[in-house]
């Protein structure tokens, strides 16, 4: 076994300078500056829904949507963070409440239009172009999210991508309200959220792969 | 080998005291106000060679006590794998230090991160051995007496002695304390690809050996 003066010596022989990782505020704003425009061309391209003004002064529409939008900006604070060692770990906890936020304002309009409609009026279709939409319109701000978080510290890797991929879908979500004229409450929590959910969970699950160096 | 703790039950690694030190939950007690190290590191982080050296040599009596309080019934040798292990990840994250940050709660994260992967690979290799030996057991009961066991324990470590340093090293390194590549290179001053090529030769040399025996 080598002694640990040795690798002391070899270690400080080999340090080169470093470029020093910027906070996780800077690189959530260095982040939504690579990954807002994408969403603004999305919209221009698909063209904005004609309703966009009027559902903008509706709480149903806005309470959601804001939640999903400061979703996105928390989870990746929250990824970012969790990359830097000694981050006190309620960070990790800031996306908890606009994401409960988001959850429950989706299922209080289901429960509401299940009181108002009942069981036959609640409308339920297969929608299967939402996962694929967010995965693509999420594209660039996952990669993004994946160049960025890759330079830190693999302390939490599941956790990590987790809050990365759901970030990166929250965002996603949010540019597909701008363009979907999808409203029923069910739809929206069932395959645009259920997308979110589904994309966040699975990248959880390989974020092992995530980062450049070992820790 | 008895490891007498679980980190992954600790969320609480650090209790802040009144007197403003800190202290493990295993009752460590360090200071983190040295502002030195926190200089030290931001230097080494320009490049400074000595200030990086300075700041390896004065954590490591740190790190050897909080691996030793954490590590009960480990002995001097894994407490020392730990400490490298620990150096080795400072190295391969020391951009992630925000020096505006204290820099003891950064280092102990990835002590304890260190300490939790150690505990893991022991109690694997502690279950793998325990599989082995039952199976051995089963197999070979009647036939086999424990000198003759006790033998190929011997003739495997002789093996191993008898090959050239460098696939020794590689096999102890990569194989046995499961080091990455880059970690590996970073102690030992070989390249990656040398360290694959003398793994390689070593493990062709080992099943030549034991499977020329076996057959």
């Amino acid at each position: 076994m080598v002694d640990t003066d040795t690798v002391i010596e070899r270690l400080a022989r080999s340090a080169q300078p470093v470029r020093r990782l910027p906070s996780p505020g800077r690189r959530v704003l260095r982040w939504l500056s690579m990954g807002l425009p994408v969403i603004g061309l999305f919209g221009i391209i698909m063209g904005a829904r004609p309703d966009l003004g009027t559902k903008l002064s509706e709480p149903a529409f806005v309470v959601p949507f804001v939640a999903a939008f400061a979703t996105a900006v928390f989870a990746a604070h929250a990824a970012f963070a969790s990359s830097v060692p000694g981050t006190p770990r309620w960070w990790l906890w800031l996306p908890a409440p606009p994401f409960a936020l988001w959850v429950g304002s989706l299922g209080r309009q289901c429960w509401q239009d299940w009181l108002r409609l009942g069981a036959d009026g609640i409308v339920f279709e297969l929608d299967f172009a939402c996962l694929p939409t967010i995965a693509i319109v999420g594209a660039v701000p996952a990669i993004a999210m994946v160049m960025m978080v890759r330079r830190g510290a693999p302390l939490m890797p599941r956790l990590t991508a987790f809050f990365g991929a759901l970030a990166a879908a929250a965002l996603a979500y949010v540019g597909l309200r701008l363009v979907h004229l999808e409203d029923a409450a069910l739809m929206v929590l069932v395959w645009q959220f259920g997308a979110v959910a589904l994309l966040a969970t699975v990248s959880g699950a390989f974020g092992r792969g995530l980062f450049a160096s070992r820790c | 080998m008895a490891i007498g703790c679980s980190l992954a039950a600790d969320p609480a690694w650090l209790v802040r005291r009144d007197n403003g030190a800190r202290r493990s939950m295993s009752g460590i007690e360090f200071r983190d106000d040295h502002p030195e190290w926190s200089q030290w590191m931001a230097a080494a982080q320009e490049g400074d060679t000595d200030a990086y050296r300075r700041l390896l040599h004065a954590i490591a009596p740190l790190l050897r006590r909080v691996a030793a309080r954490r590590l009960q019934g480990a002995s001097a040798a894994d407490v020392e794998d730990v400490v490298q292990e620990v150096l080795l990840s400072v190295h391969a994250v020391r951009h992630t230090y925000d020096p505006a940050r204290p820099f003891v709660p950064w280092l102990m994260a990835i002590e304890r991160h260190r300490l939790g992967d150690w505990i893991r690979r022991a109690r694997r290799r502690a279950n793998e051995i325990a599989v082995d030996s039952l199976e051995e057991a089963a197999a070979d009961h009647a036939a086999r007496t424990d000198d003759e066991q006790a033998f190929d324990g011997r003739a495997v470590q002789a093996a191993v002695a008898g090959l050239p340093k460098a696939q020794r090293t590689a096999l102890e390194l990569l194989k046995l304390k499961e080091m990455s590549l880059k970690e590996a290179a970073a102690q030992t001053g070989m390249t990656e690809t040398a360290l694959k090529v003398a793994t390689h030769r070593g493990m062709k040399t080992l099943r030549r050996l034991f499977g020329k025996d076996a057959g």
